[in-house]
């Protein structure tokens, strides 16, 4: 370990610190981000001095080095840029015509200095030298814990048998999170020191997705049953528990990963990229928009015809989905790669400009207004609470539906159809017959996807399905993980969930997924909750797989 | 015995270029039979046209009195042809089980609803399926290399999976497009006897592609020799050998000229 090395994290760490410090973080999470920032300090020393499994540790007085130099680096570095920003603000320039989100209440989460107190010429150096204290003190702890073996189970990638602390971490973090989560909701604890409580929603997020991880951790059998059936109950009560606007936000996210499962049999199984998806949420959306909502051109213009309910509409929307589904199917099916790739993008775009120009039928921009809400056995279902119950039910059937169809022989041929379509054909599939069905379940479980959303939204209008919902599908399941149904979920909460609770910092929404789309690129290609197939597929060449060189 | 498969005048054109020529023949039920060619000769071109991967533009093929030709490739593989590649084509990142479920594929009977709700007859087929696929994969020596992905095995397992799956789908005719290509002599040995054990053993009828003229003379019934897309020569392995048409057409006319004299 070369003090090099310390002095390069150490600007990686810093430049992580202040692209985050810019796009909002401590004017959205409060003083809480000062822990936060000394949390990812801690982290990259940790990541960055560790060994690897089968490697001795480093010696100590190389580690403490580079430890110190890591959080000496980041401490004082930030500390010196919040200072800068800090004196500016002081003598009264506006650093928020550049910097749109250096406000006051960044430098007050940072500091603990606020508005007037720094108008009036307060300083802000104990509250500086008091972070970057902490930052120090995590480069240092980093640094030490490496010395012990324990820290070594957290070498991501090491194919060694998981040990025995990862698995129990794995297994314990959920619970962890949502107690954590539990004791903000008690009176008078005040943790996060966020408004909105946008801090509970991310402890749900991380609870979620912990929960994932760990159960594929879980070994099969008994356990895992077990596990996941605990799991299960703590999601069914996580509505109750959190607020209005939470539910809300986690509604938006079921809706995703419906449609991210249904693309995800298009692209992740079949292989057949489809740009166009969107159309078919448009397609469930307007379908149970013109059946049900009493403003709709059929239901104004049919004297006897009053609208059809949730419940009746849903099956219709969801069959017409599947026939839109095998009506673009038809002509593409003898297109490859790129060019489906074109003509789904024109598809997509062609369903849109209809519902913006049919006015007659559509409403045109003006869309279409009052579509009833759902409810089950006369308990309206009309709100966030219920739309997200709702949303997970519709979640855990579509799930189960893939999961069959992906262990089927239809499953097993769409796969051969993805790695080579020529001797699929030659292997007796019917290639026709599995990639219209492919395209009709996709479509199908957009279109269901699509009418949730008209319920939830009441009001639907040609703009809510334009090109970016099938760029937001298709990057939620690449950052999941192709082919991966917990990746689809991961991958819903990190682009649709996340940017919902930082809506403040929403200018730099698009600019962060970029940047968190290509790193996914360089460092984890398959997503991050990848099928094992996918996993194998491109790791499985980086190790020497003792079948290469026998026989 | 009666014929399996049978050519009418098959003729295959890409453009200006008459890849198979006005092509008739037929191969007998349980027979050995190989096509040889120099390069280009049109062989795998009309491979092609029996899998119904090219429709001829004149000619009949007749499978077990069945016209095929205007079928596609899926039709005719539940027909009961099937067939390897010259350069292999495995499903690289599909396991060698995968790979042979989905030869499979034609004999599962399941519809999808089946699947989804998970009824017996489904689970019984699956388990069935696997039980098969397991037994193919020991039948070409590799068992418990299953879970291995196809592009991580060697060179003569995945040939050997090829041939695995080709025969998962319960064939009656295979088609072998240089099985033995790239492999060494004892491998090749290997490989002929194992082709001629599953001839002896399922009575499948086997049609080889094949280079190696050392394994075409050990194993075929039957040569039928191609070249620019028409037949030159047919018949038993001792008369293709001394047939100067063939002679002339692998070395040219000096060349045969030449053999002939020496072995006059």
């Amino acid at each position: 370990m070369k003090i090099k090395d310390g002095i390069r994290a150490g600007f990686i760490a810093l430049g992580i610190l202040i692209y985050l410090d810019l796009i909002g973080l401590p004017k959205t999470f409060g003083s809480s981000m000062v822990v936060t920032f000394a949390v990812i300090v801690f982290l990259f020393s940790l990541f960055s001095l560790r060994t690897k499994p089968a490697e001795a540790p480093a010696p100590l007085p190389s580690v403490l080095v580079n430890g110190l130099i890591i959080g000496v680096i980041t401490g004082l570095g930030f500390a010196l840029i919040t200072f800068g920003f800090a004196s500016l603000q002081a003598q009264d320039v506006k650093v928020t015509d550049v910097f749109a989100q250096i406000s006051h209440e960044n430098i007050e989460a940072l500091t603990g200095v606020d508005k007037v107190a720094l108008r009036e010429g307060q300083s802000v150096v104990p509250g500086l030298t008091k972070l970057a204290g902490y930052f120090i003190l995590a480069g240092v702890l980093g640094g030490v814990i490496t010395q012990f073996p324990a820290s070594k189970v957290l070498h991501i990638g090491d194919e060694e048998k998981r040990s025995s602390a990862r698995y129990w971490l794995m297994l314990a973090l959920p619970f962890l999170l949502f107690a954590f989560f539990l004791a903000l909701r008690i009176e008078g604890v005040d943790i996060g020191g966020s408004e909105e409580n946008s801090f509970g929603l991310v402890l749900i997020y991380a609870c979620i997705a912990a929960a994932l991880f760990a159960v594929r951790e879980v070994k099969a059998g008994v356990h895992k049953i077990g596990f996941s059936a605990l799991i299960v109950a703590l999601v069914l009560v996580i509505p109750q528990l959190t607020d209005l606007k939470q539910n809300a936000i986690l509604g938006a996210v079921m809706i995703f990963v419906i449609m991210g499962i249904g693309l995800n049999i298009v692209v992740g199984f079949a292989g057949l990229l489809d740009l166009g998806y969107v159309a078919f949420f448009a397609v469930g959306a307007y379908t149970y928009a013109l059946i049900s909502s009493p403003e709709s051109y059929i239901v104004v213009n049919l004297p006897w015809f009053e609208g059809l309910n949730f419940w009746a509409g849903l099956p219709i929307a969801v069959l017409l989905g599947a026939a839109a589904g095998i009506m673009l199917g038809i002509p593409v099916l003898r297109m490859r790669g790129d060019y489906l790739a074109i003509v789904t993008l024109g598809f997509g775009e062609i369903i849109r400009l209809l519902l913006l120009n049919l006015r007659d039928y559509t409403g045109g921009p003006g869309g279409i207004l009052e579509i009833p809400s759902p409810n089950l056995f006369g308990l309206d279902l009309g709100n966030p609470k219920g739309i997200l119950y709702l949303g997970m039910a519709f979640a855990v059937i579509v799930t189960f539906f893939t999961i069959r169809l992906r262990d089927s022989s239809l499953g097993r041929a769409w796969v051969a159809l993805r790695e080579d379509e020529d001797v699929a054909e030659a292997m007796g599939i019917n290639l026709v017959a599995i990639k219209l069905m492919a395209f009709a379940s996709g479509a199908a479980f957009a279109a269901l996807g699509g009418t949730l959303y008209a319920a939830r939204q009441v009001n639907i209008f040609p703009d809510n399905f334009a090109l970016d919902v099938s760029i937001n599908v298709l990057s939620l399941i690449i950052i999941g993980g192709i082919g991966s149904i917990e990746g689809v979920v991961l991958g819903s909460i990190a682009l649709i969930g996340l940017p919902e609770i930082l809506r403040s910092v929403d200018e730099y929404r698009i600019v962060a997924f970029g940047a968190l789309l290509v790193i996914m690129m360089i460092l984890r290609p398959e997503g991050f909750l990848p099928s094992t197939r996918r996993a194998r597929e491109l790791h499985e060449a980086d190790l020497d797989s003792p079948a290469e060189f026998e026989g | 015995m009666a014929a399996i498969l049978r050519t009418l005048n098959v003729t295959k054109r890409f453009g200006g270029l008459v890849a198979v020529d006005d092509f008739s023949f037929e191969i007998e039920e349980g027979s050995i039979s190989s096509i040889i060619g120099p390069n280009g000769a049109g062989k795998t071109t009309f491979f092609n046209c029996i899998t119904g991967f090219y429709t001829p533009e004149e000619g009949l093929i007749e499978f077990k009195g069945k016209q095929i030709q205007a079928l596609r490739t899926d039709q005719v593989t539940k027909m009961g042809i099937t067939r390897t590649y010259q350069n292999i084509r495995l499903f690289a990142n599909m396991t060698a089980l995968e790979n042979i479920l989905v030869g499979m594929h034609s004999r599962l009977k399941t519809w999808w609803p089946e699947a989804v709700i998970g009824n017996k007859r489904f689970r019984d087929e699956e388990k069935n399926a696997l039980a098969k696929a397991q037994e193919l994969l020991e039948f070409v020596n590799l068992k418990g290399l299953g879970d291995q992905l196809a592009r991580n095995l060697p060179y003569g397992a995945q040939r050997r999976v090829e041939i695995a799956r080709a025969l998962a789908s319960e064939p009656d005719l295979l088609l072998l497009d240089e099985p033995t290509a790239g492999m060494n002599t004892q491998e090749s040995a290997e490989l002929t006897d194992f082709i001629r054990n599953l001839r002896d053993e399922s009575g499948i009828t086997v049609l080889l592609i094949e280079h190696d003229m050392r394994v075409v003379m050990g194993i075929s019934e039957k040569i039928t020799v191609l070249d620019y897309g028409s037949k030159i020569a047919e018949g038993k392995p001792k008369e293709i050998q001394n047939n100067p048409k063939v002679i002339e057409a692998y070395l040219g006319r000096g060349a045969a000229s030449g053999l002939e004299f020496s072995a006059a």
